[in-house]
């Protein structure tokens, strides 16, 4: 039985967990990341510790990086992108940008989101003031260990407004989707504030919170509790500044008043969009988009991660919002998908 | 279009410590029907997150007791007591903005729902539209009259406070100075502008086939009396143009 190998596109969590799961099952995969260097978004975008595990990204991502680098069935391509693909399931030939034609019997999308762009939300100061900063640069001050710190300044703030749905359930921007993981981040990245700067006060404004599941307890419960985060019912109408501080304006809907409050940072928990290749991808590789713009799902109890083509499957947050915990599952569940795929057509092509 | 569905059992709503008359309940569901079966209603509220922020980006809601989530939570909710409530004083404090409607994240407008209940508490001649509308009897007159509604012989240093020292720019000779102006449908100061004859009456028609007199009638039955006859005297001068024209006409064909 020779099995032509699975060719995987992205290698963030879900792509590396599907290359290591068809490695340990003696499978030959492809990894193609357009990245020069492999781990998606928690590496490339330098996350500090990751929930649920409270892992530093470079650890445990790093590790599965390690895995798929090191493996002899697996080959990957960096800095590389998918120019040109057809063929059908058990008998795909991709070409790839850096000249090298392979052939897959199956393909696992693993191409994963794109932050939201604060500067779409203007009113909310990103771009404008230096002390307006993403969930993301936060996690950089922590992860590289300089610490949370005003952009305009370098002086640790002493209040800290953290403001969700930047990105989510924003009709006016067209996007209606929730991004699923920023309320547990934002409650995390507030208690890590809170262990740095002890003095420091930190607010997160909400219009629902969405700790989902055992994550309740792990974040919104204990980030109240034993960090004393405040969290106020309202969304945000503007960021401005008297020139000193940060003038956030808005309504604590619970009390029904209008509120102003000065503060040092407010940092924006943007959302997931879409991975902006999103079209080129769909016509690359010949697979519908969902509404949002998102790769559609073929159907939700057949294959697992099927897309709208046969042969190819889908994992990890191309496919919507998703945690990483969530992306390595599909990764998993993908690679079996695949795998059950490319064996089928060999064990066909011995008995003809 | 669903009706009112409120699991309120009370017949009759009033204030126990207030001599007016309680409301019966159909009372208030007709009144909420009317801002519901309006074609925009549906258009202008989706839902509600309760994120407050047309609240936080309101500028009425920062001086008055008045809160655009609480009136897209009355709406919501079918609150048909909070509704009427809202509608006494609440309502008239939204300076038509729309910053709610640019911000909603439901795309909801707070603003034009406020200006559906504005509608209907004239449609009902409510005394609370009566009260805040008749301060702008002036301007009403010269609106619905002329089409334009503040002309600079209508400034006077009491009624504008809010321009601050600029106020003493009023007492600049106005008229000489609109002379200045190149068009010479400026050169006015009793209205904004000269406005023509033929537009005046079309505008009339048009108040009349939208129902703005009919409104006028309702909270303001004497200056609907003015403004009628002004109507019907400019109407006249209309017809009278037309006649002339048509003799000149015929003069020159003869």
């Amino acid at each position: 039985m020779n099995a032509k190998p699975v060719l995987i596109v992205g290698g963030g969590p879900s792509g590396l967990a599907a290359a290591r799961a068809l490695a340990d099952v003696g499978q030959r995969a492809i990894l193609v990341e357009k990245e020069p260097r492999l781990g998606g978004a928690p590496i490339l975008s330098g996350y500090a510790k990751l929930v649920p595990s409270g892992e530093w990204a470079k650890d445990a991502i790093g590790g599965m990086v390690s895995a798929v680098e090191g493996n002899s069935l697996v080959t990957v391509h960096r800095g590389c992108t998918v120019n040109e693909f057809d063929g059908k399931p058990g008998d795909f030939r991709a070409k790839l940008s850096n000249g090298v034609s392979v052939e897959a019997g199956a393909v696992i999308l693993c191409t994963g989101f794109t932050h939201f762009d604060s500067v779409n939300k203007p009113e909310w100061g990103f771009g404008t003031f230096p002390d307006v900063v993403t969930t993301t640069q936060v996690e950089q001050m922590i992860s590289s260990g300089q610490g949370v710190r005003c952009p305009s300044d370098g002086r640790k703030p002493q209040r800290v407004a953290i403001l969700l749905c930047v990105g989510s359930r924003d009709r006016q921007i067209g996007r209606e989707w929730c991004s699923k993981i920023c309320c547990t981040v934002s409650s995390n990245l507030a208690m890590e504030i809170r262990e740095e700067l002890p003095d420091c006060h930190v607010y997160i404004y909400y219009m629902d919170i969405r700790t989902f599941g055992l994550y309740e307890t792990k974040y919104y419960w204990k980030s109240q509790e034993e960090f004393k985060v405040k969290y106020i019912k309202a969304r945000i109408a503007e960021v401005t500044s008297n020139g000193e501080k940060l003038i956030v304006k808005g309504e604590d809907t619970l009390v029904k008043r209008p509120i102003t409050i000065p503060f040092d940072m407010v940092v924006h928990a943007i959302g997931m969009d879409p991975n902006v290749d999103n079209k080129t991808l769909a016509k690359t590789f010949g697979v519908g988009l969902e509404p949002h713009g998102f790769i559609g799902k073929g159907n939700s109890y057949d294959a697992l991660g099927a897309t709208t083509r046969a042969g190819i499957f889908v994992a990890g947050a191309a496919t919507g919002p998703e945690t990483i915990d969530d992306s390595i599952a599909q990764g998993n569940a993908a690679a079996m998908a695949a795998f059950a795929l490319v064996s089928q057509h060999a064990a066909r092509g011995v008995a003809a | 279009m669903s009706h009112a569905t409120g699991s309120r059992v009370q017949q009759h709503i009033g204030d126990p410590l207030s001599a007016e008359p309680a409301l019966p309940l159909t009372k208030l569901e007709e009144i909420f029907k009317d801002i519901q079966s309006d074609l925009r209603f549906d258009h202008e509220l989706n839902g509600c997150l309760n994120c407050g922020i047309c609240t936080a980006t309101c500028p009425a809601a920062h001086y008055y007791d008045f809160s655009p989530r609480e009136i897209v939570q009355l709406l919501w909710t079918e609150n048909l007591e909070g509704i009427y409530d809202a509608m006494q004083e609440k309502i008239w404090a939204c300076a038509q903005c729309y910053t709610c409607a640019a911000r909603c994240p439901f795309g909801n407008s707070p603003g034009g729902l406020v200006m559906l209940m504005r509608e209907t508490a004239i449609k009902h001649g409510m005394q609370s539209a009566k009260n805040v509308l008749r301060p702008f009897s002036r301007v009403m007159l010269k609106l619905i009259s002329t089409g334009n509604q503040l002309s600079p012989d209508m400034i006077n240093r009491d009624h504008f406070a809010d321009w601050g020292p600029n106020i003493s720019k009023i007492e600049a000779p106005l008229k000489l100075l609109r002379q200045a102006i190149p068009m010479p449908t400026l050169n006015t100061t009793a209205t904004a502008w000269e406005v023509n004859l033929k537009t005046s009456v079309e505008l009339y028609t048009i108040w009349e086939e939208t129902g703005v007199l009919k409104q006028l009638e309702t909270v303001d039955e004497n200056l609907f009396d003015v403004i009628s006859d002004i109507m019907d005297e400019k109407r006249e001068d209309w017809k009278d143009f037309l006649a002339d024209q048509e003799d000149e006409k015929d003069e020159k064909d003869d």
